[in-house]
């Protein structure tokens, strides 16, 4: 009858009625000929494959490797540096009277980290300097992305408040944003808060400009133009209709959000701007620990290392998920 | 390992390009998704052959596949695709397909607005494609991209030469596609839905080009599409498919006036250009089945209000109602019981019952048949009109 | 059908951009509807058609020209009031059932959507019992209430938006090419649920298209638009058996039809802007050439036509 080939190298189709082939007649029960009930609510039963968004994102998510480790790297980081300070009662601060205890490699009697110029635990200011810098990027991100996305909703949705928004884009872009912080920085004297300000003041615009694009491609989509037929106001429409479908891009330019801050905040202590030095950072730690860096590179190594950690899996963290979260890739 | 394809020409009606027993399947989201499920077509030397299915019937799968372009996620699961002797199937190089597309086999794609590169002149793509497949140098492929261009019917060529698609109107860049598809001097012309996203008026002048430039240069042509006013107008052949495979078959004439399979009687009936006015139309209920599961017996079946007990459990073989006709239902079982189609098929088949008879009687205009024909160009066909021709010098495009 | 238009529009322009860079894509269009009756406006691309929708709808601000409900003034600023009973008696069914429904939002709200707008209801329950009522209207379960979107076909879904804009209790429904995203064998079954909610709860539709052979079957009268005005109105079989203007007569010859030995006989009639002589003096005005069957034409096209063919 017929010869069936295969393609070299094809694994062999799984037998199954929709490829065994047509039956042949003279096998077939003679009973078998008359009409069959026809249930309409069956046929109205929709055979589709049930497609859930978040659940494909997920999936296409934890298909990298990748994703998945940095993930696990990301969450263990944020959990240990929130936990340790509950946990452990070494206190970052205390100076040590005995020089001997001073830049104290890592090692037995020291510390995993070490200690650094006065006598202080490496370890536990590492940890606690984790918890702070992870503070501000949580804060920083919270606002900034609440605030770009509302405005970015607004911006992208009304028509009106396009072309003042775009200028005061432009302007607000164009001053460097180093310039912004070492001026508000000096306004407003440093401190925790100074820097949620400072950073916080110009990010958010750059969220809404981004946010501003994704609603303009769908504000003139079908359904939108429903709404405004059915006489649905603003707010509704940007609350139902607009928002919902940024949820996504939310995510992940929170994601990114974190280590960009962080960073920055490593960066304002380079130029003494930064948290007070007696505040335990990130950004503290790796000032303080360049000065000796040639002596006891340790107190620079470690620090460093968990920064870049927290920096790198939030950042590649962020990306995956923006990749997953984009229906093309979920196949 | 690359085939060298004979190219001795065919005589109108040899078999030219056999599907057999297509099975195509696709991973999707972690599950299999077969899209094509022993599915067979041939393509004769010198007929249109069009395939006629709604969205997921498989029949742009089946299309890409004789071509190479399926998608990543997609693979010719078993099966062959027989050309001049070789089994297309068992290409995996790209090298391979490059014997085939373009210089024997060419395609048009539905969007005209994706298949032209927008960076490129619209000339130097035509060019390109006449270079690569005719071994032309540059002048002379150019010359031959400008002979294209006049003959798809764009008017100035020398001027469009050198425009970009941008510049173009939705049906001229279609033109262009079909003027890039046959500089490569194919021997078979694919069309995948070609019109569907073009205008009525702009629609109907395409298709009389494709027409006749399929019979200016002997080409076979396999018309995809899900519109029967278009299948009415282009083909020789008829492919119904449904689900996955081909469910009826033949000669245009029989597909429309004599149709077996009661899907085919259900897609007729359901078209409100057939309808009469005051009388609902025939709708079919439900929807397709799910590709993803396994289908027992025939997959039309829970649709069907003609389905027989045998159509849940079996799948129906192919009968044959004609050398040409054969259709994949066991109604046409000689133990099935005698089912009578729509009312709407019946009016159909009856027209033709009246238009042969009028035709004995007058030499005047064929019968109109019952009141609600839809009427022609008020001119009144002619009984043996050639077929229409674009008028090709006065296009009410930009 | 009565002899009170319910709606009529008249002169309407419709300008996009403004200054240099304004494009007027309906460019003073008057027709009527009448209470009862489907009139379909069918067009290609470009002509304007579903603008005209969408300012009837006052979703696009009307240029010039008037649009009157029931006598009344409906074009430009209305006050709240009058803003609230238009939004419910003309509502608006779209083209394409995956776009038209906010996918992030389950059916219930979907279709009460208008419903919340307005608070035209008492209390939950008499909300839930009219999304209930709509959803069986248009042949669906109570029970998708609580899906989402996504978990529907294309005609189930094109389905929730007619029931959508029931659940108003309109008199007039808009259809933006409602069917022409569907697949060919669910487009019937919209087309039946058209036509029976017509005859049983008295809507008129204004029904907008591009495809002349589906509308045959479901209008009264059918106007013709080419480039932001009517070039043809007339009763739907009339226009069938004796068209008019040019492009009439292109469009039908173009439609292809289902049928082989009718489409082999057929010649495609191609329009051409160009024939008509309109230098000043001889300009088209819309002209009633008989009862009921109106063209754009000058006088001396209105006598060519009216007598030959």
């Amino acid at each position: 009858m017929m010869t069936v080939s295969r393609r070299p190298g094809a694994a062999l189709a799984p037998a199954s009625a929709t490829t065994a082939g047509p039956a042949s007649p003279e096998s077939v029960d003679p009973a078998l000929f008359v009409p069959a009930a026809f249930d309409a609510a069956e046929a109205e039963r929709s055979g589709y494959a049930r497609y859930s968004y978040w659940r494909s994102t997920l999936r296409t998510f934890l298909k990298s490797k990748v994703a998945v480790a940095l993930i696990a790297a990301m969450l263990f980081l944020t959990a240990f540096s929130f936990l340790y300070p509950l946990l452990s009662r070494v206190d970052p601060n205390a100076v040590s009277l005995d020089t001997s205890l001073w830049n104290r490699r890592p090692g037995a009697g020291a510390g995993p980290f070490g200690t650094d110029g006065l006598g202080r635990d490496m370890w536990a200011r590492t940890w606690y300097g984790a918890r702070t810098s992870l503070s501000l990027g949580f804060i920083i991100a919270f606002i900034d992305v609440g605030l770009g996305m509302l405005a970015g909703a607004l911006w992208g949705y009304v028509r009106r408040l396009d072309r003042f928004m775009t200028e005061l884009y432009n302007v607000v872009t164009n001053i460097p944003q180093t310039v912004v912080l070492i001026l508000l920085s000096y306004i407003l004297r440093p401190g925790f808060w100074t820097i949620v300000i400072a950073l916080c003041s110009t990010g958010w615009l750059s969220i809404a400009r981004f946010v501003r694009n994704k609603v303009i491609t769908i504000r003139d989509a079908e359904y939108n133009v429903a709404s405004r037929c059915l006489g649905t106001p603003l707010s509704r429409v940007i609350g139902r209709n607009v928002l919902p479908h940024l949820v996504s891009v939310v995510i992940m330019e929170a994601a990114l959000t974190i280590p960009y801050s962080i960073g920055s905040e490593v960066f304002l202590g380079f130029i003494g701007l930064g948290l007070p030095l007696d505040t335990v950072s990130l950004g503290n730690l790796v000032n303080l620990g360049r000065n000796n860096f040639l002596l006891y590179p340790y107190q620079l190594a470690w620090p460093t290392a968990v920064l870049a950690a927290i920096t790198v899996s939030f950042y590649i963290v962020g990306n995956k998920f923006a990749d997953a979260s984009d229906p093309r890739n979920h196949v | 390992m690359t085939h060298s394809i004979d190219g001795a020409p065919r005589a109108p009606g040899e078999v030219l390009l056999s599907a057999e027993d297509l099975v195509i399947g696709f991973s999707l989201r972690g599950r299999k998704l077969t899209a094509v499920r022993r599915a067979s077509l041939t393509l004769r030397a010198g007929e249109t052959l069009a395939v006629v299915g709604e969205s997921g019937s498989g029949k742009s799968v089946l299309a890409k596949s004789l071509l190479g372009m399926l998608d990543r996620n997609g693979r010719i699961e078993s099966g062959r695709v027989m050309y001049r002797g070789v089994d297309l199937a068992g290409f995996k190089t790209e090298r391979e397909w490059l014997t085939v597309r373009g210089g024997r086999v060419a395609m048009v794609f539905q969007d005209p607005m994706t298949a032209l590169n927008p960076l490129k002149t619209v000339g130097e793509q035509i060019r390109e494609a006449a270079a690569l497949h005719r071994g032309l140098d540059k002048a002379a492929s150019r010359a031959l991209a400008l002979e294209m261009l006049g003959r798809v019917g764009i008017s100035e060529p020398g001027r469009r030469y050198a425009q970009f698609p941008h510049e173009f109107s939705g049906g001229m860049r279609q033109r262009a596609v079909i003027a890039a598809a046959i500089a490569c001097g194919p021997e078979i012309l694919i069309c995948d839905e070609p019109t569907t996203a073009l205008d009525v008026t702009i629609q109907a002048q395409i298709l009389d080009l494709i027409k006749g430039l399929q019979r200016d240069l002997g080409m076979s042509v396999l018309f995809i599409t899900h519109d029967l006013g278009v299948v009415a107008k282009m083909a020789d052949r008829i492919a119904v498919m449904y689900a996955g495979q081909v469910v009826e078959e033949g000669l245009s004439r029989e597909l429309f006036y004599d149709p077996r399979h009661p899907y085919t009687w259900a897609l007729l009936a359901s078209l409100p250009q057939l309808g009469v006015k005051g009388e609902e139309l025939f709708a079919i209920k439900g929807t397709p089945p799910s590709l993803f599961k396994e289908i027992r017996g025939d997959a039309f079946a829970p649709r069907n209000p003609m389905a027989l007990k045998v159509d849940f459990e079996r799948e129906p073989p192919f009968f044959d109602i004609s050398p040409t006709h054969r259709a994949k239902t066991w109604l046409l079982d000689p133990r099935a019981p005698a089912m009578e189609p729509p009312d709407t098929v019946k009016r159909l088949k009856a027209r033709i019952a009246g238009a042969a008879r009028a035709a004995g009687v007058a030499a005047e205009a064929p019968a109109a048949g019952a009141a609600e024909a839809p009427a022609a160009v008020p001119e009144g066909p002619k009984p043996k009109a050639r077929r229409a021709r674009a008028k090709n010098g006065k296009e009410s495009e930009r | 059908m009565s002899a009170e238009p319910i709606l009529s529009v008249e002169g309407l322009r419709v300008r996009f951009g403004s200054g240099r860079k304004a494009f007027e894509a309906v460019r003073g269009v008057s027709f009527e509807l009448y209470r009862g009756e489907t009139l379909s406006l069918v067009g290609e691309s470009g002509s304007g058609k579903t603008t005209i929708g969408r300012a009837i709808m006052r979703v696009h601000p009307a240029a010039a020209g008037s649009v009157r409900y029931r006598g009344r003034e409906i074009a430009g600023k209305v006050g709240a009031e009058e803003e609230r009973l238009l939004r419910q008696k003309i509502q608006m069914i779209f083209q394409d059932p995956m776009a038209s429904l906010n996918e992030r939002a389950k059916i219930d709200y979907i279709v009460s959507e208008g419903l919340y707008n307005f608070k035209l209801f008492k209390d939950e329950k008499e909300r839930l019992a009219k999304v209930e009522k709509a959803l069986l209207e248009v042949g669906l379960l109570p029970e998708f209430a609580s899906r989402f979107p996504h978990e529907f076909s294309g005609g189930q879904r094109q389905r929730i938006g007619i029931a959508r804009a029931l659940a108003m209790e309109p008199e007039i429904l808009i259809a933006d090419e409602p069917i022409s995203a569907l697949d060919v064998s669910i487009r019937a079954q919209v087309i039946n649920l058209l036509n029976r909610l017509k005859r049983d709860r008295g809507l008129s539709y204004l029904f907008i298209a591009h495809d002349l052979s589906v509308v045959r079957f479901i209008s009264d009268r059918i106007a013709v638009i080419h480039l932001g005005r009517l070039v043809e109105l007339a009763p739907a079989e009339k226009l069938f058996e004796r068209p008019m203007h040019p492009y009439t007569k292109a469009l039908l010859s173009a439609v292809p039809v289902p049928d082989p030995d009718e489409e082999r006989d057929k010649r495609l009639v191609v329009y051409d802007p160009a024939s008509h002589r309109y230098e000043a003096g001889a300009e088209p005005a819309w002209r009633e050439a008989s009862p009921g069957h109106f063209v754009l034409a000058n006088e001396a096209e209105l006598r060519d036509w009216t007598t030959g063919s």
